[in-house]
């Protein structure tokens, strides 16, 4: 087996674990040993929890040491405090554990002391084949298997139905305040994993794991530092070719500039080289959580563009004009403009409309419009040969656009392969709308600004793939 | 230029300056030329040697306007210092030299031709960054290109076409394009970028920095006026 597979095999059985050991498993609530091991009882992993003091935890017998286990597991979940946590990784690499998440903080974050923990724990890989996963980590979360190790509240149910985005966060508090974020309108989510002090395991083994994995069609990385910089950058190459890499990088690194500065060392201020070298190597990246999940979730679930034309249909016209003002607003991800309709498109468009209505992009439906108008002329825009992109302003306010047009919308949204965007005006109903997008296959933003946003990650994409000669 | 062919010419180069480790202008313009990229014509007068004499300064061929400048590893802001002496006449070469001689006893002395151009001026750099190795910059030049801030960034090596988005991103990119009759040539201007990323893989280790600023389009061809490198 090659080193690719081995380490491909192990990050697997990472995320999909038969057996699990919860060391520091406790009946105490409250303690995140217990919040963990509860946890950790909805998938369907063997459960073994370790703990000297206690017999029986949450209805399983508990082990006094790893040692003491039946059996090697899976994966070994260490919950107790740093000190002890070094001393148990060593422990689980005697008995052959493949993988050790770590979850206690308090190691090179917290001063000497800590640093000497920290190299101590190391060595544990280097000298067995076990991988170790934090240490100061939340852990992963698998929707697919339910096999979850976070043990601060994340999310509702809708992160549960699962998708294709896999979720890889230095930060664990990041990660989770973009998940709750995120599935308050749904979040298509093929796992979490939450990286930590990245002693061993860190974004290049997650990079190069969901890029071969099949159920992942999009990678959002949230990173401080970057390992192995070229080496990362390679892959990411690679894996763009078949799939969309969004990163966050926050924090400025010092930018090895000598006290002699040139121009080009002043003007570099470290981060503008990390723009480039994201941009040559076809990595998408986003500025802020908020914009990380978007992207990620638009480019999980819709078709790259083609090219930067976009066609608008309102039943508000202020909101059209404002849509182009953004549209044609200059923006260093992607140049987009508006569509020069087909005189084809326009008269199909007439077929249907008022005839005040403007039949010109964007189109303004007025508040003359119903379900059919508008599912009508979005079909036309979408087999415009001028257009590459739609974005639809839907609000629910005329009394002829009934919640009927979400399924009809769905339909022919589903149907194309173009890219459709939907913004609905925020207010107290907006979040069930979009999760019910959601729910049939739409992207939806509760702001124009984001909907346009959204719009040049997927023609960033489209240019992506065609400077690396695929198809978008 | 192979890779091998790159790295023994920028090892011979170092071990030929004159201040081991601080190469002076004439210096980084030897490097330019040997990777490619023109720079104007000009002559070098040795610390100590005699003013410059009507058959050294007629070599440049030029209508007769030069410019002179001090040129010495260890002089890095000539223009502050009052090192640079610009549309110096022909006929009054031997009193600028003589000028910046007094001035600047122990440096040798550079005379230019002075290079006519239109349009903007370019700043090329390049770089040592501490996650990601040598990387080139390409910007808006000159002496307000700290205040533009109109510059992108690329890992060295690259290809031209990669260059090429590169200089796409600029503000200042339809300049390259004819924007109101200003010239410039964006292929010609990628491929030198391309030039100076092999160089920068070879030249630019942890703590080296390299200014090409400005290099500007002049009689239909890329010129590198003024260069300055940091070698650690």
């Amino acid at each position: 087996m090659s080193t690719l597979d081995a380490n491909f095999k192990k990050i697997d059985k990472l995320l999909n674990p038969e057996s699990v050991a919860v060391v520091g498993a406790s009946n105490t609530k409250e303690k995140v040993g217990n919040i963990i091991f509860e946890g950790l009882k909805r998938s369907r992993a063997r459960l073994y929890p370790v703990n000297p003091h206690e017999d029986v935890i949450s209805g399983h017998k508990s082990y006094p040491q790893i040692s003491d286990l039946p059996g090697t597991v899976d994966v070994a979940v260490i919950t107790v405090r740093a000190e002890k946590a070094v001393d148990i990784a060593e422990q689980c690499a005697r008995n052959r554990i493949d993988n050790i998440i770590i979850v206690a903080g308090g190691f090179a974050e917290a001063g000497e002391h800590g640093k000497t923990l920290e190299e101590r724990l190391r060595a544990v890989p280097k000298r067995s084949g076990s991988r170790i996963l934090g240490p100061n980590s939340l852990g992963v979360f698998v929707p697919e298997n339910n096999f979850d190790t976070i043990f601060v509240e994340h999310g509702d149910r809708a992160l549960a139905e699962g998708g294709g985005i896999a979720f890889v966060s230095q930060s664990g508090s990041v990660g989770v305040e973009a998940l709750g974020l995120a599935s308050n309108t749904g979040f298509p989510m093929r796992a979490f994993v939450g990286l930590g002090n990245k002693i061993d395991l860190n974004e290049l083994d997650f990079l190069k794991f969901f890029g071969a994995d099949d159920k992942t069609d999009c990678i959002a990385l949230y990173i401080e530092n970057v390992e192995q910089g070229r080496r990362f950058l390679e892959a990411a190459r690679e894996v763009s070719r078949h799939k969309p890499v969004i990163a966050l990088k926050a924090g400025r690194t010092p930018s090895g500039v000598s006290a002699v500065s040139s121009h080009t060392g002043k003007l570099a201020g470290s981060d503008r080289v990390v723009s480039g070298a994201f941009r040559q190597y076809g990595i998408q990246r986003a500025f802020d959580d908020e914009e990380l999940c978007d992207a990620a979730k638009t480019l999980s679930y819709l078709p790259p563009a083609r090219g930067n034309r976009v066609a608008v249909v309102t039943g508000a016209g202020g909101f059209g004009v404002m849509c182009a003002d953004y549209i044609e607003t200059d923006n260093p991800r992607a140049r987009l403009r508006m569509a020069e309709l087909s005189t084809g498109t326009i008269s199909r468009i007439r077929e249907k409309t008022p005839p005040f209505a403007s039949c010109h992009n964007p189109v303004d439906l007025t508040a003359a419009v119903n379900n059919e108008m508008f599912v009508h002329t979005l079909g036309a825009l979408l087999q415009d040969a001028e257009v590459d992109i739609v974005i639809c302003i839907t609000f629910f306010a005329p009394h002829a656009v009934t919640d009927k047009l979400i399924d009809r919308m769905a339909e022919v949204i589903t149907g194309s392969d173009k890219p459709v965007l939907v913004f609905t005006e925020y207010g107290p109903f907006t979040d069930s709308y979009l999760k019910e997008f959601y729910r049939k296959g739409m992207i939806g933003f509760p702001s124009l600004t984001r909907a346009v946003r959204a719009v040049r990650f997927l023609v960033e994409r489209g240019r992506i793939l065609s400077a690396l000669g695929e198809r978008p | 230029m192979s890779g091998t062919g790159m790295a023994a010419m920028v090892e011979q180069w170092r071990s030929s300056l004159s201040i081991p480790g601080k190469p002076n202008e004439w210096e980084c313009k030897g490097l330019l030329r040997s990777v490619g990229i023109a720079v104007p014509a000009g002559v070098f007068i040795e610390a100590g040697n005699a003013p410059a004499s009507d058959s050294e300064v007629s070599v440049l061929g030029t209508a007769g306007r030069c410019v002179v400048k001090v040129c010495s590893g260890d002089i890095v802001h000539k223009t502050e210092q009052g090192g640079v002496l610009l549309d110096v006449a022909e006929n009054r070469l031997p009193a600028a030299v003589a000028a910046l001689r007094q001035r600047f006893p122990s440096a040798g002395i550079l005379v230019e031709e002075m290079v006519p151009y239109r349009g903007g001026e370019i700043i090329i750099g390049a770089l040592h960054d501490p996650t990601f190795g040598p990387a080139v910059m390409a910007g808006a030049g000159g002496i307000l290109t700290e205040l533009y801030k109109d510059v992108a960034f690329r890992l060295a090596p690259f290809t031209a076409e990669e260059a090429h988005l590169m200089l796409e991103e600029l503000t200042i990119y339809p300049t390259l394009r004819g924007y109101r009759g200003l010239s410039g040539d964006a292929d010609s201007l990628a491929d030198i970028l391309s030039k100076v990323a092999g160089l920068a893989l070879e030249l630019i280790r942890e703590g080296c920095q390299l200014d090409i600023n400005p290099i500007v389009w002049s009689r239909d061809r890329w010129v590198a006026l003024d260069v300055k490198a940091i070698i650690a």
